[in-house]
This record gives structure tokens, C-alpha cells and sequence, in this order.
């Protein structure tokens, strides 16, 4: 049975759990195992429903557990072909063993991550806290702001991530609710097009080669394991930004939309910066034109790629700016922000003065307002001008009860 | 569907080239590698196998050594099956995209973990594989203990049995719960085909992994695999403690197809009391006390009531 | 193997089971295939063994007892013929001489470093009971 291919309009109105189902069918994935969980749940079913229209030639297994879906796309990556999934909050949790398990034996996958905040208490609401779980579990993240960006991020994903000279798992980021269940306008590419930019899966140490036995998921204890860790941080650093930077030219060529792996707005002559993620930067760079108009020389510092992390575009991007904010939207449990934490590892050896500041904000889905980040901004520029951090180095914002600030 | 491979004797059996390698790192003695190959020389077709963290994983794929022949993948403790469901959906996917390497090929799928990544961790992985019914066959090492970890309690530990989590004392005869009913399990979930099997019965395994290998669907398979270092009994009496299990009726061995029908595959001629199996291996050698003796005498009576139930079963035909 | 350092090897730590392209490795013997270095087949495991067993082919039957219940792969059986003992991969278990059906066995385990045709000249005779 040939899969009928899907007519699209020049702008479709989609959110960002649609966005996905639309890329990964537009990639033809070969094997999609997942299992539902909010807010990320649509993306399966969409899915779904393209596998029952005739949309989707592949095989669709619906598991009985987040555990499982990643085991599955294991088991079907290291058979040799596509491979994607979806997921969120407790549901990354449960799965995550099996990330580092992906990641180890070196095999691309797609993930879909719907960002959720942790229980307890349960909450199915947007924060950072599951991006930020498996942030050393050695994917490849991307972070898309908006739905367009989900779409567009998912097709760059499988092409760096199934790349030879790669050969690692990534994820898509996306905010819960705020991005997921968000329609806007999304420019998508044809079938074609969108099929043609991904390119055909080429297997590699593929299981169903039946000429070349492969053995997938071996021991090593103390004589090997370091080595293969070794290699494995080395592959991150030296092939995967390259070949990131490579597709996000490709993908610039053929759609006219540019992506960096640190994306910056209005950053030239910034006296004072906000590094963020997710839906948060569009309301920032909203607020820092607003400063603009108040005189005040605000930019904005989007992560596009959180890991590899970009250390020497962070560093270079912001050892100019007089003072920097990091929003981290994830509970610390008694450290710096991760934003801080990195951000500060990328500047400590510059030559700067810059003034960096930690904020807690938006934890189980709390907006953040553009009221927060005037205040915000106001802040900075206190501190720039005072040249010293005349606030605690890290605070809470919108969070209710007496000011709460440590560091 | 291939051809069944053709095993009329054991003669016959012997020219199987093996595809299951030596030097691995199993204990000697060890039941478990008679079974894997067993079940690997039952076909000549291609094979993708997984194989759960356990005993069986960390001793024939110790890097840089596999004693692997076939394309093999382990990812943790409790995902075998679901690793080799993936590997089998990839397998379906690329058949209908006319993507594969060698179309004419007629590959089996094979998950093997202990009874503790099977009756314990992975469980919900593998009644998953069997509720979806991936065209995989899904074996069971059953040596009743965690034995690669040193020897704790599992689900399929039986009563009365000293693990190290369950240790015979003073005032404990061990183990104290019942071995948990995993074909029982298996069968309700309606799957083509469920086997008990033990490696001391070759025909009667070969037979029924042929029938597994050869039926569309999952196929669960639980084998007996006497434990030297765990069952405590000498490395080269491992055939004669399977003998023991298999002709006291401790392991009968049988098939349940479509969750319905049940049949009994071997009734030994003599039938071997319980106490013999026992008597056989240290684990249980706390039993033999004057104050467990009951135990042992329990022990008998579930053997035969379970027998009992079995063979209404298999007169049933339901 | 040497040990190699990080860039030494492949990605993922995936092992191959053979030197290049293999087509029918189930008819295929043992002698004849191209296993890798890093297939088990080329390590040993001589060095467990503190007993081995020895063969007297003028007993045995080829029964294929030893082959079917070996763990170690260590039975060299070809065309139905019982060949000898594979000593790389024996890990000296027993389990071959325990099941040899013969009166008297074909296989009996000795002390690892007891001699082959010492043995065998004074092999024992058939006994009573077997």
C-alpha cells in the first residue's frame, strides 16, 4: 500500500503538538513507540491519525509505558531505520534510563519533548524541570520558541542527529501548553520539499543486516567505559556543532529562516541582556523594545541549542554587556540556576565585567509578564550602573509570599 | 513462513553449526547457555536477539568480546522484549517500504531474560510485546533467583528456597511466598502460543521453539535452568538436577495454545518424589530439618495438586 | 585485544561477530568462518579449568549427548561424528562425562594436568553397573 502524500496550504494554523505530528510524517519515519502523556499526547495522536488516514507508511507501536516507547525506538533504531517519539514531564522521568542508553549506543532518535514540570505536586503545566533532567544524558537539545520553530527544528533534528559523523539522539524542546497547544501561523515546507531537506535514512550498524552481525549494548566496566564516555563527549564537540551549524545553513537556504545555535535580539549595543528559554524569549525581546523606548539598551539571549552548549557564543555573545540575567524556569534544589551555572562557566575565563544575576521564575506553568521583566530589566540597570550586583545573586520572581533571594 | 529446519534425532541435531560462541564468561556448568543453544539451533534462519541485563547479557558481551553470531541487543534489565519488539517493528517497516538489505530473508526475533528481569522488572514490558502481539518469541531463563546479582529472591523463587534476601536461619526456612504462576500468566493473555520447556528434554524444547519460531504472533517460553552456583550442586550434575525438575513434576513441561488449549508434553515414566529434587541441592537443605520436614511434604502436595490441575486442564480442552 | 585508547575504536562500543560480509553463518562450521577479533571464539578460557575431560574415541557411540549439553560449545562434532574437545573454550564442568552413556564412558574427567595418552592406556574397563 502506497501512503497518499497530504496537500498543504502556504500558512497552516497549527500548534505546536500538530507541528510535530506534521514533521515527523513528513520525514517518514520508519518507526514511531510512544505512549501518551500531557501535554505532549496530541503529537502521538496525530500521528496516529495519519497512520489511519494512509498518511504514514511506517510502523506505529504504541506502548504500555514511556519506558517502553524509548525501548522500543532503541530496539528499532539499532534494527536500522527512523525513528521518533514523544514525551513530557513524568513520562521523561520514567524514560530517562534509557536515554543515556540511546545516547551511549551512539543511535538517532527523535525526541519530542513537550516541556512539563516535575511532581510533586503534580502539575501538568509548562517549566523547564524535564529538559533540564536529562541535560547530561548526552542528547543533542534543541529549543523551539514557537510553533514554527517545533516544525522546523523537528526536520534539522533527524538530519544532524542521523548524520554518520554524529550519530546521536535528539531532542525537540518545546513549552507545554504555552507552545504545544498554541495555534499560530506555521509556514510548512511540501512533503517533498520537507522529505527531500531530511534525505533518506542511511543505515549504520544496522541489526537487520543480516550479512554484518552487529552486537548492540555491551559491557564495559573500569578498563573501557571511560574511553567510551570519552568518545562519545569528544563526537559532541567536534562533530555535532559543526554539522548543527551546517544544516541550520541548508535550512536557511532552502526556507529563508535562519536559525543560531544562540540566538540573539537586539544584543549589538546592549548595555543589559536576559538569557532565556522557550516561549519566555519572545516575551522578552517584546519587553527589552519597550526598555529600548525608555532608554534603557535592553537585549535578548535565546538558547537554541542546549547541548552541545554553546560556551564560546554564550561567552562571546555577552562579555560585552554590563550586566546579564539568567531565567531559569526549573526548581534549583539548593544550586544556581543550570542557565547560571553555564552562563557563569562561559564567562568566568573572558576578559569581562559583566555583572550575572540568577532568576527562579515560572515553575508549573506561572506566566511570566511583561510586568516581571520590566521590573526585571530595571533591575539590571541598577546593577550596571552601580557596577556591582546590588541584589541577592539569585531571586524568585512571581512566586507569592515574602521575596525569597539567595547567593 | 521458511521451512522448518529438519530435527529427526540428536545425530542429526549435531551437525547445527552453533551461533552462540564459547569463552563467554557463564559460570561452568551453567544451564543456561544448553538452552540459548538449544533454541538458537532449532532454525537456520536469521536471527535478532536480545537479551536482558542478567547472567546470560553481562557474560557474552563483555567488551571487546561477543560470543554473539547474531545480530544481538541489550539495553537494560527490564526491556529485552521491548528492545526486540522495535527491532521487529523496524523489521515490518522496512518490509512494506522495500527497504531491506536481504528481502528474501525470514528473520525470528528472540528476547531471552532470567525470571528476574521477566517475572520481576520487566513483566509489564513483556505482557505489553505479548498484549500487542509482535511476531517474537520471548524465553525465559528460569533459575529462580536473582544469580547474576548473587543470588536474591525473585518472584519465581519457590518456597522454602534460601536466597540471600530470603536466607534460611534460626527461626526462617527462607523463601516464603509461592513461585509466582508466570505461564498461567503468559496463557491469559491469549497468545498463539506459551511453552514450559527444559534443556534435558531437547526434542520436546526444539519442538516447541520450532513451533513458536513458525506461528505469526508472540510466543512465551519458560525454561527450567538449573543454577550450579545458586541451586548449590556440583557444575556437572546440571543435566541431572533438569532431570530431577522435569521427572518430579516440579517443572512440567507443557504448551498452552491460544490461552485455551493445554497439553501436557511429557509424563515421565517414573515419577520422582519431590524430596529427591530437593535433597539435590543445598538451597534447600534447611528443609531436611526435623522442624521443616512438613515443608517438604507441602511441597509434594502442591507438585501433585498442580499436576492434578494440568492434566483437567488438558482433558478440558478449554 | 590491545587496549586502545579513546579514538581507537567503533562508536557506541558496537562489536562485530565476523570480519566482513558473512552470507549463511547457521551451514556454516565453526572452522570455516571468518570471526572477528572481537568474537568471544578467539579468547580462551583454558585457564578456569583445575579438571578436563579426556576422550576415548574406541567407546564412544556418537550419541551427541556431550554436543547437545555441552555449555561451551566445546564438543567438536562433525557429520555426526563425535570429534574431540574444543580446549580453548572447555571450562572443564563435567557435564560431558556425566552424561556419556557408555560402559565404560568415553569421556572422563581428569586433573587438568594429568596426560592425554597415559590415560587412555590405562583407561578403565567396562564396569558391573553402569
Amino acid at each position: 500500500m502506497v501512503f497518499d502524500k497530504m496537500e498543504l496550504r502556504e500558512v497552516e494554523v497549527w500548534d505546536g503538538n500538530f507541528a510535530a505530528a506534521q514533521a515527523l510524517r513528513q520525514a517518514q519515519v520508519d518507526v514511531v513507540s510512544a505512549y501518551p502523556i500531557t501535554p505532549s499526547t496530541p503529537i502521538v495522536e496525530g500521528y496516529a491519525k495519519f497512520k489511519a488516514d494512509n498518511y504514514v507508511e511506517g510502523e506505529f507501536v504504541m506502548v504500555e509505558s514511556e519506558h517502553a516507547a524509548m525501548s522500543g525506538c532503541i530496539g528499532a533504531a539499532a534494527a536500522g531505520g527512523r525513528v521518533a517519539t514523544a514525551t513530557s514531564s513524568q513520562g521523561l522521568a520514567l524514560m530517562s534510563e534509557t536515554l543515556y542508553q540511546a545516547s551511549g549506543m551512539r543511535l538517532p532518535i527523535v525526541l519530542n519533548m513537550v516541556n512539563r514540570a516535575l511532581a510533586a505536586p503534580l502539575n501538568v503545566n509548562g517549566d523547564h524541570s524535564d529538559m533540564y533532567m536529562v541535560r547530561d544524558s548526552g542528547w543533542i537539545q534543541f529549543d523551539a520558541f514557537n510553533p514554527q520553530e517545533v516544525y522546523d527544528l523537528n526536520l534539522i533534528a533527524f538530519r544532524v542527529s542521523e548524520d554518520h559523523s554524529v550519530r546521536t539522539p535528539a531532542i525537540v524542546n518545546q513549552d507545554g501548553f504555552m507552545t504545544s497547544h498554541t495555534a499560530q501561523g506555521v509556514r510548512p515546507l511540501t512533503d517533498d520539499e520537507a522529505y527531500g531537506f531530511v534525505g533518506a535514512y542511511k543505515p549504520m550498524n544496522d541489526m537487520l543486516d543480516f550479512e554484518h552481525p552487529v552486537t548492540h549494548g555491551v559491557q564495559t566496566e573500569e578498563d573501557w567505559h571511560f574511553e567510551h564516555k570519552a568518545r562519545q563527549h569528544n563526537d559532541m564537540m567536534t562533530y555535532v556543532v559543526p554539522k548543527i551549524e551546517e544544516t541550520f545553513e541548508a535550512f536557511e537556504k532552502l526556507t529563508g529562516r535562519k536559525y543560531n545555535r544562540v540566538e540573539k535580539y537586539d544584543m549589538e549595543d546592549a548595555d543589559v541582556a536576559v538569557v532565556c528559554m522557550g516561549t519566555s524569549v519572545e516575551t522578552a525581546r517584546e519587553v527589552a523594545k519597550e526598555m529600548r523606548e525608555k532608554g534603557i539598551k535592553a537585549g535578548v539571549v535565546g538558547i537554541r541549542v542546549l547541548r552541545p552548549f554553546p560556551f564560546a557564543e554564550i561567552s562571546e555573545t555577552l562579555k560585552g554587556v554590563k550586566a546579564v540575567a539568567a531565567l531559569d524556569r526549573s526548581a534549583p534544589g539548593g544550586a544556581a540556576g543550570m542557565l547560571f551555572n553555564e552562563i557563569a562557566g562561559s564567562l568566568i575565563n573572558a576578559d569581562t565585567k559583566v555583572i550575572l544575576s540568577g532568576y527562579i521564575y515560572g515553575l508549573g506553568g506561572r506566566d511570566l509578564t511583561k510586568a516581571h521583566l520590566v521590573d526585571l530589566f530595571n533591575e539590571l540597570q541598577a546593577n550596571a550602573d552601580a557596577g556591582k550586583i546590588l541584589t541577592k545573586q539569585q531571586q524568585f520572581i512571581g512566586v507569592r509570599g515574602p521575596k525569597l533571594a539567595y547567593l | 513462513m521458511s521451512e522448518m529446519k529438519k530435527i529427526k534425532n540428536l545425530k542429526e541435531f549435531s551437525t547445527s553449526a552453533d551461533r552462540f560462541e564459547g569463552a563467554n564468561l557463564l559460570c561452568p556448568g551453567c544451564a543456561h547457555s544448553i538452552i540459548v543453544r538449544e533454541v538458537l539451533n532449532a532454525t537456520n534462519d536469521d536471527l535478532i536477539l536480545g537479551a536482558s541485563t542478567g547472567c546470560l547479557e553481562v557474560c557474552t558481551a563483555v567488551y571487546p568480546y561477543t560470543s554473539w553470531d547474531a545480530s544481538w541487543i541489550h539495553i537494560g534489565f527490564e526491556n529485552s522484549s521491548t528492545a526486540v519488539a522495535g527491532a521487529e517493528a523496524m523489521y515490518k517497516a522496512l518490509k512494506t517500504k522495500g527497504r531491506l538489505k536481504q528481502p528474501d530473508r525470514n528473520p525470528k526475533f528472540v528476547a531471552f531474560g532470567g525470571d528476574g528481569a521477566s517475572y520481576d522488572i520487566g513483566f509489564q514490558w513483556i505482557s505489553g510485546c505479548m498484549e500487542r502481539n509482535h511476531n517474537m518469541m520471548y524465553v525465559v531463563l528460569d533459575n529462580e533467583v536473582y544469580a547474576n546479582t548473587g543470588g536474591q529472591r525473585s518472584s519465581s523463587t519457590p518456597i522454602g528456597s534460601s536466597a540471600t534476601t530470603s536466607p534460611a536461619g534460626s527461626v526462617s526456612y527462607g523463601e516464603k511466598q509461592n513461585k509466582k504462576d508466570m505461564m498461567g500468566i503468559m496463557a491469559a493473555h491469549h497468545i498463539p502460543y506459551a511453552a514450559q520447556v527444559a534443556p534435558n528434554k531437547w526434542k520436546d524444547m526444539v519442538k516447541k521453539i520450532q513451533t513458536g519460531m513458525n506461528t505469526e504472533g508472540a510466543t512465551f517460553i519458560n525454561a527450567v535452568s538449573p543454577c550450579t552456583t545458586e541451586w548449590k550442586f556440583d557444575p556437572k550434575d546440571t543435566m541431572k538436577l533438569a532431570d530431577l525438575s522435569t521427572d518430579s513434576l516440579v517443572f512440567p513441561l507443557y504448551e498452552i495454545i491460544n490461552g485455551r488449549e493445554l497439553n501436557i508434553t511429557y509424563r515421565p515414566k517414573n515419577v520422582v518424589p519431590v524430596e529427591e529434587y530437593l535433597a539435590a541441592q543445598g538451597r534447600f537443605k534447611h528443609l531436611f530439618k526435623d522442624e521443616y520436614k512438613y515443608l517438604i511434604k507441602e511441597w509434594q502436595e502442591r507438585v501433585d495438586a498442580n499436576w492434578a490441575y494440568l492434566n483437567r486442564r488438558e482433558e478440558a480442552r478449554v | 585485544m590491545a587496549n586502545t585508547g579513546w579514538d581507537g575504536f567503533e562508536i557506541g562500543a558496537m562489536l562485530r561477530s565476523f570480519d566482513g560480509a558473512v552470507d549463511d553463518i547457521a551451514g556454516t562450521a565453526q572452522e570455516d568462518r571468518k570471526y572477528s577479533p572481537n568474537n568471544s571464539f578467539t579468547a580462551s578460557v583454558a585457564d578456569w579449568r583445575l579438571e578436563k575431560p579426556i576422550f576415548n574415541k574406541d567407546f564412544c557411540i556418537d550419541c551427541q549427548f556431550c554436543w547437545i549439553y555441552c555449555p561451551d560449545i566445546s564438543i567438536i562434532s562433525r557429520d555426526k561424528k563425535m570429534l574431540g574437545i574444543d580446549m580453548d573454550h572447555c571450562k572443564g564442568c563435567g557435564i560431558c562425562a556425566e552424561v556419556c552413556p557408555t560402559n565404560p564412558k568415553s569421556l572422563i574427567m581428569y586433573p587438568e594436568f594429568a596426560d592425554e595418552e597415559t590415560e587412555i592406556a590405562q583407561w578403565p574397563s567396562k564396569s558391573e553397573e553402569k
